[in-house]
């Protein structure tokens, strides 16, 4: 006839956690996961452009290794994509346009997964050319499908969350919107 | 209530209606603004591609490029059957293919039976630390062409393969690989230290992908792809 008690660190765990939760999805919390949101979305985003603007026809050979678009539209999209991932980053980090933004972030995102899926199912060794030059396999190298679809799953939760609730602290929209009040 | 309270109450609901209405205006200011920041970004792209024209790069001597997919480099030989071979100097496959393959395209070359085109690509400059060994090479391959010593420069490469992760090889080894095939002059030693052809093996890696090549080594014989061996290739020159 022992009573079971939780133990006390158990119990301390336990109201952590509710607690947590609780104060990350209402305001001021809300507030700050949604900066750690915008910072991580966003300095992905400038990290996977700024690794393919220096080699622009790689990025571009990268696209086509898809084999879902013409060669010369791969190349298009291949040379404008990083300029346009690192100014979306860009927006994230300084928290401009944050809904628009995590909008756009998170379509995108969408297509990178559609992208990845395709050419797992089709059976291509490819690079997915996230943070690297990208195209075919070598010989013996291996193929990355199941973590960079859970990364972009992951992130787009994160461009999901900013675009359901775009207020952040440190944020430019912030400052603009509500004077720093938020 | 008194007639002062209830105006302080209407001009308080006042100002708010013009707060909200400032907020909504500020709004769609700063969507225009991050429109306009992704906009210029999406047109210094535009602007890239549209300079990266296929003329704004030095070509190397013996090339057979018609400014199309047709972006090789004669290694050896003049004969009726052009066998080209996409390679890549970091590729340990095509240091086998070169090591296996070589006998038989010299014989076909001694008995003028074949043109042999490389065509020299960067698809493994991912796979040095740092990137680019493949580029690197490839460009120093068009400044041995110059002087008119393609195929003894790429077979010497070849034979001092650098191991794929690792730094690759220096300019200065790269010359005196050259070196030791007799590439002696100051030109060949500057042309590697300016990678001149760097953007020419960019080219030519474009040309590869659009092709549908997708691995080295990859053999065409007169535009029909064989297996990458020297048995098979011998065959296919038979045949035509």
């Amino acid at each position: 006839m022992s009573e079971v008690r939780p133990s006390y660190g158990a119990e301390l765990l336990a109201r952590i956690r509710t607690l947590r939760i609780r104060t990350l999805l209402q305001p001021p919390g809300r507030y700050w996961l949604a900066t750690v949101a915008r910072l991580v979305l966003g300095g992905v985003f400038i990290a996977a452009g700024a690794v393919k603007v220096g080699d622009l026809s790689a990025s571009g050979r990268a696209v086509a290794a898809y084999r879902l678009l013409p060669f010369d539209v791969a190349m298009f999209v291949g040379t404008v994509q990083p300029f346009v991932e690192i100014a979306l980053g860009v927006l994230l980090v300084l928290g401009l346009g944050t809904r628009l933004a995590a909008v756009i972030s998170g379509l995108m995102l969408i297509a990178f997964t559609i992208g990845i899926v395709s050419a797992w199912i089709r059976g291509l060794r490819i690079d997915c050319g996230c943070f690297s030059r990208g195209g075919d396999l070598a010989a013996g190298e291996r193929t990355q499908y199941l973590s960079a679809t859970i990364r972009d799953i992951a992130l787009l939760f994160a461009a999901g969350f900013l675009a359901l609730f775009p207020r952040s602290r440190l944020s430019l929209d912030d400052k603009l919107l509500d004077g720093g009040r938020t | 209530m008194s007639s002062r309270a209830r105006q302080k109450q209407a001009a308080r609901v006042v100002r708010e209606q013009m707060a909200r209405e400032r907020r909504r205006r500020r709004t769609t200011w700063i969507s225009v603004a991050a429109i306009a920041v992704l906009l210029i970004a999406g047109l210094i792209g535009f602007a890239v591609w549209r300079s990266d024209g296929s003329t704004g790069y030095a070509t190397p001597a013996g090339i057979t490029d018609d400014g199309g997919t047709d972006s090789g480099i004669v290694a050896a030989g003049s004969g009726p059957v052009t066998v080209e071979v996409y390679l890549d100097f970091l590729c340990p496959a095509c240091k086998q293919f070169e090591a296996e393959a070589n006998p038989v395209l010299d014989q076909l070359v001694a008995e003028n039976r074949i043109r042999l085109v490389w065509h020299p690509l960067g698809f493994l400059d991912r796979l040095s630390s740092p990137p680019g060994y493949s580029t690197q090479a490839a460009a120093a391959a068009g400044c041995a062409a110059d002087e008119g010593k393609l195929k003894a420069f790429g077979d010497a490469l070849f034979a001092r393969q650098p191991a794929e992760g690792g730094p690759g090889l220096s300019d200065d080894e790269i010359i005196e690989i050259g070196g030791e095939v007799g590439l002696i002059t100051p030109s060949f030693a500057q042309c590697v230290r300016d990678g001149t052809y760097r953007g020419w093996v960019d080219h030519v890696t474009n040309e590869a992908a659009r092709r549908g090549v997708t691995a080295t080594p990859t053999v065409f014989v007169d535009g029909v792809q064989v297996n990458p061996t020297g048995a098979e290739i011998a065959a296919a020159v038979a045949s035509r």
